[in-house]
């Protein structure tokens, strides 16, 4: 089937794809450091210029792991900031700089309800940011609707974390991202309720850098046997 | 109309309001102006009553051109809330001479760009400009000169002798013949400035537009010193001498009016006025050598600026302690290894094991069945000990950390959560989600 001029014209637009293929983006995403999920993303990687929504399933299975290579990849090698915006605790610095963070380029700002939306706006107005990540658990559908629009218009990351609960509702955000812990504790399934391109049926399963080999690998004797072992009956009483 | 009695106007117009002249008022207005004009040019004169001389020829680069910078000039006097009349000429006295001659406000600046017109052009204005008292005038006149063109043509020699050398050295002085010194006007060291408000102002927000005209004016003294602030105060005073303090703060030492306005903006649209505010003073001291305006080497701006103008906004907003970033201090215990710093001045540390991304800032008691820590089930240890033992030194004391003796584990819930739990003589604890 050959398409008409126009309509070639008109599928050309990185805004406009066929239901059955993966939109082409206006930018090359930046790398998420999972290959897996790079291939099903438009772009190749984390897209710019547009909300990426991240609905995890609890706090702390590995959601953060997730974006750390590419934080890293925009903190230390294009050398641009990584704002934080209200997120749940200060970011504990050890961690970060492991994982790769420049910490001289990390901004944390701590705002509840509408400044917190009111600092991600300003934040995606600043040059030289590179990557905003906010909490935004209590924001609706007309604040998430602003943001995609100043997103368009720049070059950042954008990370939101919402509760699982708002997959139910609709949301502007062009990239939307279910997150739950896999059963092989040391991998993460990832859901994608939507993304520009046809809709992907089954969830991926990534492999996450844990701070330790998941249980399935461990071999030896059990840990409590090691807890037992280590503490010496003094500190224990 | 000049030399009317004040009966004969009142009878005109019963509703006349009469305003004595302030000397002393319109001269300090007059400083605040020169103040404001150091961003134009360094080289400002105050010509007393009513003048300002600034010596642009300097600047005619930094501005882009000659029209630029006029339509800078006079937009920048609109905003003052003043409408002056401007002329540009090669000597002071003759763009004296030529501004009292025109009219306020005009599009067209009269212009004289080259000595060599002087004559021309000065020759064609009237008499009054020289502001001369009725006797002289009248000797002048006398003579049948009606304009500055026919007194110029009349011999130099004999006009000293009628009328004094003080009127040919004038003419003299406004053609270039000889040099016409005027005292540089003196920036001041600290700057205060006020401006009392027309009407009483109830709206923070509203004040924005009176604030501006200071921030304008404190930004031409800056320039003038080749410095910039990195803070400055805005005192809002109410009726009987109640008065609000704003501290502004700035990331960088900055002559921005833009920047300035925009803290200032976050600053006031945050404030609840506690009473209505009668005038508004800004006060700056201390400031620091700012280099003049640097161009990217192709036009673009340092990204670490864009971040720091961010830091600003939000500062301004949120509060100085909720804009910050974090820095890895080479410490054991791990309360303690992460502290809040400016933004900016993050840096690492090495730490020979894991460490989660979040860490509790109290760590949560955990029940132990059979020895083994629960949270929603029995924790499975995956990695660790990691023996921390330290802090005896400030064992004791209010708010610190003290003592610790731990073992640390890295543990996974049975709702796959990767925990960062530890175990003391007081039980186990949780303290970090790895996330």
């Amino acid at each position: 089937m050959s398409a008409s001029p126009v309509l070639a014209e008109v599928l050309s637009r990185s805004d406009v794809w066929r239901g059955d293929s993966l939109a082409r983006a206006a930018l090359p995403g930046v790398p998420s450091g999972f290959a897996a999920l790079d291939a099903e993303l438009p772009g190749g990687g984390w897209p710019r210029g547009g909300l990426v929504e991240l609905l995890p399933a609890r706090q702390g299975i590995g959601e953060l792991s997730l974006l750390m290579p590419a934080l890293a990849q925009v903190s230390a090698n294009e050398l641009s900031w990584v704002v934080c915006v209200a997120p749940p605790l200060p970011p504990y610095a050890p961690a970060w700089a492991a994982a790769g963070v420049a910490l001289s380029r990390l901004l944390v700002t701590r705002a509840v309800g509408g400044d917190a939306a009111w600092a991600c706006a300003r934040a995606l107005d600043a040059e030289g940011v590179g990557a905003l990540v906010a909490w935004l658990p209590e924001s609706d559908a007309g604040t998430l609707r602003r943001l995609q629009l100043l997103a368009e218009k720049s070059r950042t990351l954008i990370f939101l974390f919402r509760p699982a609960a708002a997959a139910r509702e609709s949301s502007p955000a062009p990239l939307r991202i279910g997150v739950t812990a896999a059963n092989d504790p040391g991998r993460l399934t990832l859901r994608l309720i939507k993304r520009r391109g046809g809709a992907l049926e089954s969830p991926l399963e990534l492999d996450m850098a844990r701070p330790a080999p998941s249980p399935h690998a461990v071999a030896g004797p059990p840990p409590s046997a090691a807890v037992a072992r280590s503490l010496p009956a003094t500190a224990v009483a | 109309m000049p030399g009317m009695r004040l009966a004969d106007a009142w009878s005109l117009l019963p509703e006349l309001a009469v305003q004595e002249r302030d000397a002393e008022r319109e001269r300090r207005r007059l400083e605040t102006l020169a103040c404001w004009a150091g961003g134009f040019t360094s080289e400002v004169s105050l010509a007393l009553p009513d003048a300002l001389l600034l010596e642009v020829a300097g600047s005619l680069r930094l501005f882009g051109g000659l029209e630029a910078l006029l339509a800078r000039l006079l937009q920048g006097i609109a905003g003052q809330g003043h409408a002056a009349c401007t002329a540009l000429a090669p000597t002071p006295r003759a763009a004296l001479w030529l501004a009292v001659a025109g009219e306020a406000g005009n599009a067209a600046v009269p212009r004289c760009l080259d000595v060599a017109d002087l004559r021309d052009t000065l020759g064609t204005l009237p008499l009054e400009v020289l502001e001369l008292d009725a006797a002289q005038m009248r000797r002048i006149t006398g003579f049948g000169a009606r304009n500055l063109g026919d007194l110029l043509r009349l011999p130099r020699s004999g006009l000293a002798r009628r009328l004094g050398i003080g009127l040919t050295t004038s003419l003299a002085q406004a053609l270039g013949e000889v040099p016409d010194l005027r005292e540089r006007f003196r920036f001041p060291d600290t700057f205060r400035e006020s401006l009392e408000l027309p009407a009483r102002v109830e709206d923070a927000a509203r004040l924005l537009f009176a604030a501006q005209r200071l921030v304008q004016v404190l930004c031409g003294w800056l320039a003038a010193r080749g410095s910039g602030i990195a803070a400055c105060r805005l005192q809002l005073e109410h009726e009987r001498g109640h008065a609000t303090l704003l501290e502004l703060v700035f990331a960088a030492p900055t002559r921005d009016p833009e920047r300035i306005g925009r803290v200032l903006r976050e600053r006031l649209e945050r404030l609840s006025l506690i009473a209505p505010v009668a005038a508004l003073v800004l006060l700056a001291g201390a400031p620091e050598p700012l280099p003049g305006r640097e161009g990217g080497l192709f036009g673009e701006t340092a990204a670490g600026e864009g971040v720091m103008l961010l830091v600003e906004r939000l500062q301004a907003r949120l509060g100085e302690a909720s804009v910050h970033a974090v820095a890895a201090r080479p410490e054991h215990r791990p309360e303690r290894a992460s502290t809040s710093v400016a933004p900016g001045l993050g840096s690492a540390a090495v730490f020979p094991g894991p460490r989660p991304c979040w860490l509790l800032p109290r760590p949560q008691p955990l029940s132990e069945v059979g020895g083994r820590p629960q949270r929603d089930g029995p924790l499975t240890l995956l990695a660790g000990p990691e023996r921390i033992e330290s802090g005896w030194w400030d064992a004791g004391e209010a708010e610190a950390v003290g003592d610790v003796r731990r073992d640390y584990f890295v543990a996974l819930s049975s709702r796959h959560e990767w925990l960062w739990v530890y175990r003391c003589h007081e039980g186990w604890f949780l303290h970090g989600h790895f996330s």
